[in-house]
């Protein structure tokens, strides 16, 4: 920020010379008779050297006054010394005295000089005096806004950042201030004093500051009936917040040279208020982090819980089956059911994945003949008595993708496609290559979709209250994300000829692995 | 079957599946040890020295992955670890450590026992090499270099034969893709999956009866590649 100020920021507090209009008559008055004043000594000090030591150092006695009043009191007291004494020189003590007249060469020179160095002198002092001022206006004002900024950074929120301008703007401009944001109705965060209200126009010349970042308002170009000043507050480019200055009287509240300033502090207002909104971001970035982190390990740990004694069941199960000797269908439920409680707590650990953002992609070149294969083993009891079809062709290319998200994928379909396949209806899943995409379907005998949930999968990946039958949604839910995590897409629709649904999974050309026969190389 | 029956160490926390472990190994002729933690099972394997060991990954006490370490060291013994279905990189980090091969939680009992009898056989068979592997209706001569389809010889090239020994030398154990393609290949194609891939389905045209449906050379998502013999 740029918080020197240029000459011309600064007409009121300095100008060319002391003795300006700004000066007051008293002080004139005094100036000028001290100047005289110095002369009258210098002179009576002369007349107590002439008789003794001759006229002669008498001319050098007046120097130090005119000096003194040029650089004491400017130009005019100056000249007016170096005028008065080389008058009072001349009557004194040239001869001939008490005359005006001048007969010497020497004496004509030495009032020449009276003057010349009430001239240069006072001009000198002048231009230090100017400079001096200059640099006690610009510490003033950097104090201000030192003073402005440091005020700014004890506050933490928007509000106490609001309050805070409101009354330093109050100090420095003695006048009423407040800051608005917030479109298209902006509102009042702060104000000093307290409760002021807002005209039609007022609020109008608010937002079209906070709008167009143009100042609006009293005494600008812009809705000029409003009571209210309003300056935009901006930070890196856009308007955050507008604020409003006014005056009881109705006098506009800054003045043209004032504006530098009113810039300079209102910058600090917008440093100020992009730095809470950074913490506030920040903050609430490490709560929704926690939350999530919470809850992932929550999942977990509840996953690991409910495995642990479903592995048991599980085992114990097996065991039942390989004793022989109990009742082989109810040995058949506790497996197959186990099966679907631990596909279900899968399914759940995966959708708390999604959902915090933890899907980690590992994509490699995969057979889908490998991922078909691994599904279907790992559902084993879940399918019963249905007949699996699996046709994939020889030459069907390898597709680019996450093997353990596919797999997930792949057992979701055949599990929703099992659930939805009528009494003992089989199960046909199918891989196609055509204009150079890849497709593997899963399609199932059961009463097909609804037709106006056919082609989307979102009719079925609500997770509460839509599922067609115990949990089909959080299964599909997850395909389609997986799915589109990999950049493959999901599609519903029905069975052309026959009755039944069909889900595929469809790979686009950018995940297709090349055709390539390196098998044997090396 | 080894003349006396083998001794496997089974370490979990959690009392119910060691007893499910227990007495499916017990049905099954192993004698069984138990530890419930690391330091437990690190004292278990010097004293009793187990043929194998079963390690659940998820101890309370130690990193599961420094105990497969540790347990793999002298004596000698077969590793499998046990681990959840979600933990693909933790199974092949412990199956680069050494670990024989693994099983997902929750486990079908008849898969676990497949597992340790192909652990334990392969461990016996480092001390008298196999000659002969069979699995289903093909045979595989390590010595000969040959394989047989029904009894007749299947053309094989050079690299799907490098890769169908390199699974029989191991039958029944999972072998991670990594470590195929570095067998197979050369460190050099590590990475390249496609390769494996490539003669994987080769071999499954020329060995499988149903080559889209393979029951011979299986494979394990994300972790690799496993020759299911008899």
């Amino acid at each position: 920020m740029d918080v020197g100020a240029s000459e011309a920021d600064l007409p009121a507090m300095a100008d060319a010379g002391p003795m300006s209009l700004h000066m007051p008559l008293a002080a004139r008055v005094q100036a000028y008779a001290g100047a005289l004043a110095m002369v009258a000594v210098s002179t009576l000090v002369g007349m107590w050297i002439a008789p003794r030591w001759g006229t002669a150092p008498v001319d050098m006695i007046y120097l130090p006054a005119v000096l003194a009043a040029a650089a004491l009191w400017g130009i005019g007291p100056g000249l007016l010394a170096g005028i008065a004494a080389a008058l009072a020189y001349n009557f004194f003590f040239t001869t001939p005295v008490h005359t005006f007249r001048m007969d010497r060469v020497t004496d004509v020179v030495t009032v020449v000089v009276l003057l010349a160095v009430a001239l240069v002198t006072s001009r000198l002092a002048g231009g230090i005096r100017h400079q001096a001022r200059l640099a006690a206006a610009h510490a003033a004002r950097n104090a201000t806004i030192a003073g402005f900024a440091g005020r700014l950074l004890s506050c933490s929120t928007e509000e106490q950042i609001a309050e805070t301008a409101c009354e330093e703007l109050h100090r420095v401009f003695d006048c009423n201030a407040m800051v608005v944001s917030g479109l298209p109705e902006p509102h009042v965060i702060a104000a000093v004093p307290a409760g002021n209200r807002l005209t039609p126009s007022d609020v109008a010349a608010a937002a079209l500051t906070l709008e167009s970042g143009e100042s609006a308002g009293r005494a600008t170009p812009r809705i000029q009936p409003a009571e209210w000043q309003f300056h935009p507050v901006r930070s890196s480019g856009s308007v955050i917040a507008a604020t409003g200055l006014a005056r009881d009287d109705g006098r506009p509240p800054v003045d043209d040279d004032q504006r530098p300033l009113l810039t300079n502090l209102l910058d600090q207002v917008a440093l100020a208020l992009e730095r809470a909104r950074a913490d506030d971001d920040r903050r609430e970035v490490t709560s929704l982090r926690e939350r999530d982190r919470l809850r992932s390990a929550l999942l977990s740990s509840v996953g690991h819980d409910l495995r642990t004694p479903l592995t048991g069941i599980i085992g114990a199960a097996a065991e039942l089956r390989h004793e022989g000797g109990n009742d082989s269908a109810l040995v058949a439920t506790i497996e197959s059911e186990a099966g679907k409680l631990e596909r279900y707590i899968s399914n759940l650990l995966d959708m708390a994945r999604i959902e915090a953002g933890a899907v980690k992609l590992k994509t490699e070149p995969v057979d889908l003949i490998d991922v078909v294969s691994a599904a279907l083993k790992d559902l084993r009891g879940g399918l019963s008595n249905r007949e699996v079809s699996v046709d994939l062709p020889d030459d069907l290319p390898l597709v680019r993708a996450d093997p353990q998200l596919l797999h997930h994928c792949l057992i979701n379909l055949i599990d929703n496609a099992a659930r939805h396949s009528a009494g003992e209806g089989n199960i046909h899943i199918a891989g196609t290559a055509s204009r150079g995409e890849v497709r593997v379907t899963v399609e199932d005998e059961g009463p097909g979709l609804p037709q106006d949930q056919e082609r989307s999968l979102d009719a079925f990946t609500r997770i509460e209250g839509s599922d067609r039958k115990g949990g089909a949604g959080l299964g599909l839910a997850i395909v389609k994300a997986f799915a589109e995590a990999m950049g493959a897409k999901v599609t519903a629709s029905n069975r052309r000829n026959e009755r039944g649904a069909a889900f595929s999974l469809l790979f686009p050309k950018s995940l297709i692995v090349k055709a390539a026969e390196p098998a044997n190389a090396g | 079957m080894p003349a006396r029956s083998a001794k496997i160490l089974v370490v979990d926390d959690e009392p119910q599946i060691r007893t499910l472990l227990k007495a499916t190994l017990f049905r099954a002729g192993y004698s069984v040890v138990e530890a419930s933690n690391a330091r437990e099972a690190i004292n278990a394997k010097g004293i009793d020295k187990p043929d194998l060991v079963l390690l659940d990954l998820g101890l309370p006490d130690r990193d599961g992955l420094e105990l497969v370490t540790a347990l793999k060291a002298e004596p000698r013994s077969a590793l499998i670890v046990l681990s959840a279905r979600d933990q693909t990189e933790q199974k092949v980090a412990a199956l680069d450590l050494g670990a024989d091969d693994y099983v997902t939680k929750p486990f079908d009992t008849e898969e676990l026992l497949a597992r340790v009898r192909a652990s334990l056989r392969q461990r016996l068979a480092s001390e008298s090499e196999r000659q002969v592997v069979e699995a289903r209706n093909v045979a595989i001569d390590l010595l000969a270099r040959i394989v047989r389809r029904d009894g007749s010889e299947v053309h094989v090239t050079p690299k799907e034969w490098d890769l169908l020994e390199e699974l029989a030398k191991h039958p029944g154990r999972v072998l991670t893709h990594d470590t195929l393609l570095r067998s197979v290949w050369g460190p050099a194609h590590a990475g390249q999956t496609e390769y494996l891939r490539v003669a994987i389905r080769a071999l499954r045209q020329k060995l499988e009866e149903q080559p889209s449906q393979p029951k011979l050379i299986i494979n394990e998502p994300g972790v690799g590649y496993r020759l299911i013999a008899d």
